[in-house]
């Protein structure tokens, strides 16, 4: 008998939404100052209604995935205390057998092998999704709160602090882009075994076939403890 | 060169148009009667050597030129006998015409402004050979001499985009302290056009390179938050000359400039929609070169840092990308072979 399995609670599908809903007005309010003499942004900066506008948009929609951010944090900080994992079962946490996965691909792709790795819940691929936002947050808030109040933070810190914030937001802004874009983008939509797109970030849980296919040792660990608890 | 031109009468042509009655309306500065000829369309002389010269002043132009209350003679003090003589004086900005100061008996002048270039960095210096001087940008080189220059339209709206910003719906009491603060006011140029005038000469390479001046200027203000944001129509970010000054263009290691360390501080918060209460410390980030190995390292290393940083991800992450889409292009490929 198939059955589906969480993947996503109802709290963690409402962190992603409320984390890309402001990622995407980010990006078409600021993107427009980053490249002032393209066109293609022309056409978004007059949408979002002209600069004066996207200064305000751009820092309301900030502050919703500051907010966010700062609610998972919490909400990591609560799980740990309450659950007190083992480094086991805290499946973010990069481990050595994502680079015995890594090694596996590769023979995977180049053909040397047929064998697909088998991952558990999350891959290296979603780890590193996962990790490149984590580290993306802390230079974009740390950056852009710099440059929303600069004349306040160079009281205490030196000038080149909001120099250096000033090119870390436009290059991070870039490279997060690109890795949600490219990265993100294929292995949830463009991959032609995931397209047209992966519906769990909405719906929350796989079907036992996708388990099979996506997650083998993770639907293995959760049989074999449904097995022993009966 | 007029009077050159001139002695060579013998080659010269009168062109003398008289397309249409040209409309003469009453103009209060045209109270002489100059636009008589001056008015006529293609009014000017053609001459070999300089192709042809206009010395048409159209009526549109002049009405809206912001010297359209000065009578010409003013200005073209030598010219008082017709016809005009040969060779007349230069126009100097800094002689005293009939308008009078708001609240003043003085005669208007630019004088001030005259004497505050001349010991600027775009005054003449001594030392420097008349050409190498004449490279420098005079008066007229940013005042652009409005009689002769049809008024472009798009430009003239633009600027009084700028002008409605602050005095939008003030009616009377907007056009009075129009008049009493228009010697502290910002610019009446839209910001986008201070510094497209600055670039005419700072941004090119070549014409600054003959004088000791940071030649990047340009750049790495186009790099900036104010540079790219002003492209962007913010129009109240810092051009050239908030920070600069307008007349009094000083180097920075001058004592009395606006950007010398001690003076800097103020000068960004000079205005009030400018930054208020900086620190020192915010003053010294404002710097706009481009940041090399030497004069800002921290700064060039951290943004070849994310250069390097995007390059690598991008190449891993493709390459990642390229693999796993090969192996399955591959699968079907081995599938139908089997078939």
């Amino acid at each position: 008998m198939s059955q589906d399995y969480t993947r996503f609670t109802l709290s963690q599908r409402l962190q992603h939404i409320f984390m890309f809903v402001p990622f995407i007005i980010l990006v078409l309010t600021g993107f427009p100052i980053k490249f002032p003499e393209s066109e293609f942004w022309s056409v978004v900066m007059s949408a979002a209604g002209g600069i004066d506008n996207a200064r305000v948009i751009h820092r309301f929609a900030a502050a919703v995935m500051i907010l966010d951010f700062a609610f998972h944090i919490l909400y990591i900080g609560y799980n740990l205390i309450k659950r007190r994992p083992s480094l086991a079962d805290m499946h973010l946490v990069p481990n050595v057998r994502d680079g015995r996965n890594i090694i596996e691909n590769m023979k995977y792709f180049l053909f040397i092998s047929d064998e697909r790795p088998r991952f558990h819940k999350f891959s290296y691929i979603e780890k590193f999704d996962y990790w490149a936002v984590f580290w993306g947050m802390f230079i974009m808030a740390g950056s852009g709160i710099i440059l929303w109040f600069p004349v306040l933070f160079s009281k205490f810190l030196p000038g080149i602090v909001i120099q250096i914030a000033y090119i870390a937001h436009s290059d991070e802004a870039m490279l997060a882009l690109l890795a949600i874009i490219i990265w993100h983008f294929y292995n949830v939509h463009f991959n032609p075994r995931i397209w047209p797109a992966n519906k769990v970030w909405y719906k929350g849980t796989l079907s036992e076939e996708e388990m099979e296919h996506e997650h083998p040792l993770e639907l293995e660990e959760i049989k074999a403890r449904e097995e022993a608890s009966k | 060169m007029p009077a050159t031109i001139y002695r060579r009468s013998t080659l010269l042509v009168m062109v003398l148009f008289l397309l249409t009655a040209y409309p003469l309306t009453a103009e209060q500065a045209d109270a002489e009667n100059c636009n008589l000829c001056h008015g006529l369309a293609l009014f000017g002389i053609t001459t070999p050597a300089d192709g042809f010269r206009s010395f048409e002043v159209t009526s549109e132009a002049y009405r809206h030129s912001t010297h359209r209350n000065v009578i010409c003679r003013d200005c073209h003090t030598d010219v008082n006998v017709f016809p005009h003589p040969e060779e007349v004086a230069k126009v100097e900005c800094y002689k005293s015409c009939h308008i009078t100061k708001p609240f003043a008996l003085t005669g208007y002048s630019h004088l001030e402004q005259s004497e505050a270039h001349a010991i600027s960095a775009h005054g003449s210096n001594p030392e420097y050979s008349a050409k190498k001087n004449a490279a420098k940008p005079d008066c007229k080189y940013c005042h652009s001499n409005k009689f002769r220059n049809v008024i472009n339209n798009e430009s003239l709206q633009e600027n009084s985009k700028h002008c409605v910003r602050c005095h939008e719906g003030e009616g009377l009491a907007g056009v009075i302290l129009h008049v009493s603060s228009h010697s502290g006011h910002r610019t009446a140029e839209a910001s986008i056009n201070v510094v497209e005038l600055c670039s005419s000469c700072h941004a090119d390479q070549g014409h600054m390179k003959q004088f000791d001046v940071n030649l990047t200027q340009v750049e790495g203000y186009e790099r900036h938050f104010h540079g790219k944001a002003l492209k962007r129509g913010l129009d109240e970010v810092a051009n050239c000359m908030d920070c600069h000054r307008n007349h009094l263009n000083l180097p920075a290691d001058d004592p009395n400039s606006s950007i010398h360390p001690n003076n800097i501080q103020q000068t960004c918060s000079a205005n009030s929609y400018c930054h208020s209460d900086v620190s020192g410390k915010f003053a010294a980030s404002a710097i706009h070169s481009e940041p090399t190995s030497q004069n800002n390292p921290i700064l060039f290393y951290v943004e070849w840092g994310f250069i390097i940083l995007t390059a690598t991800t991008m190449a891993l992450l493709f390459a990642h990308i390229f693999l796993d889409f090969g192996r399955w292009l591959g699968d079907i490929w081995l599938r139908r072979k089997e078939k």
